[in-house]
């Protein structure tokens, strides 16, 4: 029994294997008349030849007209120069966020010690868990005398010199205001080294003064806890959510409101409408500029996890990488919910000229949503306001996201945020696509909200 | 045969159709004329199912239009309606799979349409990167390309040169031909007659004129024309009774006559004056009938 399933996702697996390849097969091999494969047929673009997009391109064709209409959607925009231009943009954009902070961090040089005359075992390691210590790395360098160290420090090669483990050197004072990793560590060495020396003087065997120089320190127990190191990454990585879902959610909301515009404008609705019903029309538009957000969102988030992977960032311990892929679930929920407002917020104009009109008070939440969550964000502490926008729909794809960064939701908060938001989504998608119904075919100047509610439904509508 | 039956249809005070009723056999080019705002355009769209109706319905061979029977119309709206920035071959091809083609069909049934309307060469070619003239040809490939069984066009002449409308009107001949049904508006009268077999006129969205056009050209009061020898203004017809001069050109006289009045009375006449050379009875123009019908 507990092959059965193994046995039938490979036979599956191996099935649509040999069903892309009898097809692509007899695409090349049928298309005269120097016909491009996929010219008409595919999905077109920089992503025809990929699996991932045959595949949605399937189960696009499975849908009927909705599908027809969706994959013309996702064919035209994979087509357009902006949003090849646009896309590799994010994703340098994300490269960058992602690998500048780790070559940073990597670009601390360690602390070089030069020792003149012998260092014994015991205080060569305290010389190092020293520079531990304070957040520093420290090499030792052997010196032949405290003239090569003076000439070694002079000369840069070296940070401080210890002179027969009595005497600290440096190039030039240090003042009491330098908080460099290197001030550090040569003060913590003057401490401990003299503390060291002094005990071995007194007699006490050089492992135990090592330890007694070196107790292990009390646990220090807070009141009021500091964010942890894994917080501050989960934050960080759910303020590149936040600005990941904005971007998206303006770039696909705008795309819609000028989609619907252009189809209204030339009046290439009527001719769909003669063969569609309005609610076909609608939910192919939605669906294909969706599959194309979502296709970039799923880009962007596994190019930031495999560099992230790459090249060791923080982006991938902890619960960061959950937290870049619940991202992608706002990401959606978001767009499912924008998108009828939007679509019918287009339905409503009457040329291309008024996309900025009607895009503004429509992009209002989102903004709001957004510039709210990264201030909460940033001041490290939910207030009452921000847990009550993580469960309205409009503003939970960011509130929501922002009260987990933060720590303070647990899965059935979070669970309970997704549920209304899904309830929302419907609400919206029946009030907006009523707008949409009545405005579509409406020409003649830019059509408004009562009108558009008083007017009566065509057939094809009802 | 598509039947409009009794549609209703006010934009507040205004009447757009007002118990709109006429049937387009098939087989035929039919024409719809009207004057500017007396809801050629509303009436078409309601065969689609796009305007909301008061009253009345629309029947395609005997029962109420359903959405499978749209899909095998083709409609051509007033203002034409194609993607700007789609190719040309994608869009037409894009049309027919909504109409129901298979992949396969549609390209074939493309290529076809483009090549029949002379836009082949532009296949490649963005729609706004085209003629208004080649647009319109486009347009019409794409009511075209499903082989519908009834093709409405709204207009589809106008824009047109000479020789697009001579290529648009063999096409719709052909299609009458093939037993298909076309109803196509137009303000240019004269191509109308030429193109129809039948039309219907409305008039602030009441039909007032129906039938084929050999009839309504014969029908209302006998036309003659006749020449006479020597009378230029046609002098000798002035005293006839019961004969109205409506035109005298070159020497023809164009008469009216009234109900009682023999033909045979007024070339008796004519002989009389003279010298007969031409004797005939002439029919209306249809755009004589449009301008009584509408007035």
């Amino acid at each position: 029994m507990k092959y059965v399933i193994p046995i039938l996702v490979v036979a599956a697996g191996v099935r649509i294997w040999l069903r892309m390849r009898s097809r692509a097969k007899r695409r090349a091999g049928g298309a005269p008349g120097g016909a491009a494969p996929g010219a008409s047929g595919g999905v077109g673009g920089a992503l025809a030849t990929s699996p991932a997009a045959r595949l949605v391109a399937r189960v696009l064709d499975a849908t009927g007209d909705v599908g027809l209409v969706a994959r013309r959607e996702v064919r035209e925009r994979l087509r357009t120069r902006l949003f090849r231009i646009s896309t590799l943009i994010v994703l340098l954009a994300v490269a960058a966020a992602v690998i500048i902070p780790v070559l940073t961090k990597g670009s601390t040089t360690p602390t070089r010690v030069g020792v003149v005359g012998t260092l014994s075992g015991p205080l060569r390691a305290t010389v190092r868990i020293t520079g531990a210590e304070v957040g520093g790395k420290v090499t030792v360098v052997p010196e032949a005398s405290q003239a090569a160290a003076e000439r070694a420090l002079r000369a840069g090669r070296l940070d401080v010199a210890l002179v027969d483990s009595r005497r600290l050197v440096v190039e030039k004072s240090l003042s009491p205001t330098d908080t460099s990793t290197t001030a550090e560590v040569v003060r913590a060495l003057s401490e401990t080294v003299a503390l060291q020396a002094g005990l071995q003087g007194a007699g006490i065997p050089p492992l135990e003064a090592a330890e007694l120089a070196h107790p292990r320190p009390l646990p220090i127990e807070a009141l009021v806890a500091a964010p942890s190191k894994t917080k501050t990454t989960e934050r960080t990585t759910e303020t590149f959510g936040l600005i990941f879902t904005y971007v998206l959610l303006s770039q696909y909301g705008t795309w819609l409101i000028m989609g619907v515009i252009e189809e209204k404008s030339s009046r290439v609705a009527e001719v769909l409408l003669s063969t569609l019903r309005p609610r076909q029309l609608l939910a192919g538009k939605v669906i294909g500029i969706g599959t194309v957000a979502m296709l970039q969102a799923a880009l962007i988030v596994a190019v930031a996890l495999g560099l992230g992977a790459a090249v060791g960032s923080s982006l991938i311990h902890g619960a960061a990488p959950l937290a870049l892929v619940a991202s992608l679930v706002w990401v959606f929920l978001g767009y499912a919910f924008y998108c009828w407002v939007f679509a019918a917020g287009g339905s409503m104009a009457d040329r291309q000229d008024q996309v900025q009109a009607l895009a503004f008070p429509l992009m209002l939440p989102i903004l709001f949503a957004y510039i709210y969550s990264l201030i909460e964000l940033g001041a490290g502490s939910p207030s009452l306001l921000i847990k009550v926008l993580a469960y309205l729909p409009p503003t939970a794809p960011f509130a929501m996201p922002t009260l987990v960064g933060l720590g303070v939701a647990t899965w059935w908060e979070f669970a309970i945020s997704v549920g209304l938001s899904l309830v929302g989504i419907v609400l919206v998608a029946r009030l907006a696509s009523s707008i949409y119904y009545r405005a579509i075919l409406r020409t003649g100047g830019r059509v408004h909200l009562r009108d558009v509610l008083r007017t009566e439904l065509a057939p094809t509508v009802r | 045969m598509l039947e409009l039956d009794g549609l209703v249809r006010r934009y507040g005070d205004v009447v757009a159709l007002d118990s709109l009723t006429f049937t387009v056999p098939p087989g035929q080019v039919f024409g719809f004329l009207g004057p500017n705002g007396a809801g050629k355009t509303t009436a078409m769209r309601a065969v689609f199912g796009l305007v909301a109706l008061e009253a009345g319905t629309v029947r395609w061979k005997g029962t109420v239009v359903s959405d499978r029977d749209r899909r095998r119309f083709g409609y051509m709206p007033e203002e034409r309606g194609l993607y700007p920035g789609m190719k040309v071959g994608e869009q037409i091809e894009y049309l027919a799979r909504l109409h129901g083609l298979s992949p396969a069909d549609a390209r074939t049934a493309t290529v076809r349409w483009l090549e029949r309307l002379g836009v082949a060469e532009r296949s490649g070619d963005k729609i706004e990167a085209l003629s208004l003239g080649n647009q319109q040809r486009v347009q019409l490939a794409a009511a075209l390309v499903h082989e519908p069984e009834l093709l409405v066009l709204d207009e589809p002449l106008s824009g047109l040169d000479p020789v697009g409308v001579d290529a648009v009107g063999s096409v719709l001949v052909e299609q009458a031909r093939a037993g298909r049904g076309v109803l196509f508006s137009s303000h240019q009268l004269d191509l109308v007659e030429d193109l129809c077999e039948s039309v219907a006129i409305i008039d602030r969205g009441h039909l007032v004129a129906h039938g084929p056009v050999e009839e309504l050209t014969l029908g209302g009061q006998p036309r003659l024309v006749v020449r006479v020898a020597g009378d230029w203004a046609g002098q000798w017809a002035t005293t006839l009774p019961g004969v109205t001069i409506s035109r005298a050109e070159g020497g023809a006289v164009r008469l009216v006559l009234d109900g009682g009045t023999d033909p045979q009375d007024v070339l008796r006449a004519a002989m009389a004056a003279g010298t007969v050379e031409q004797f005939g009875f002439e029919r209306r123009r249809l755009s004589e009938v449009f301008r009584e019908s509408v007035a």
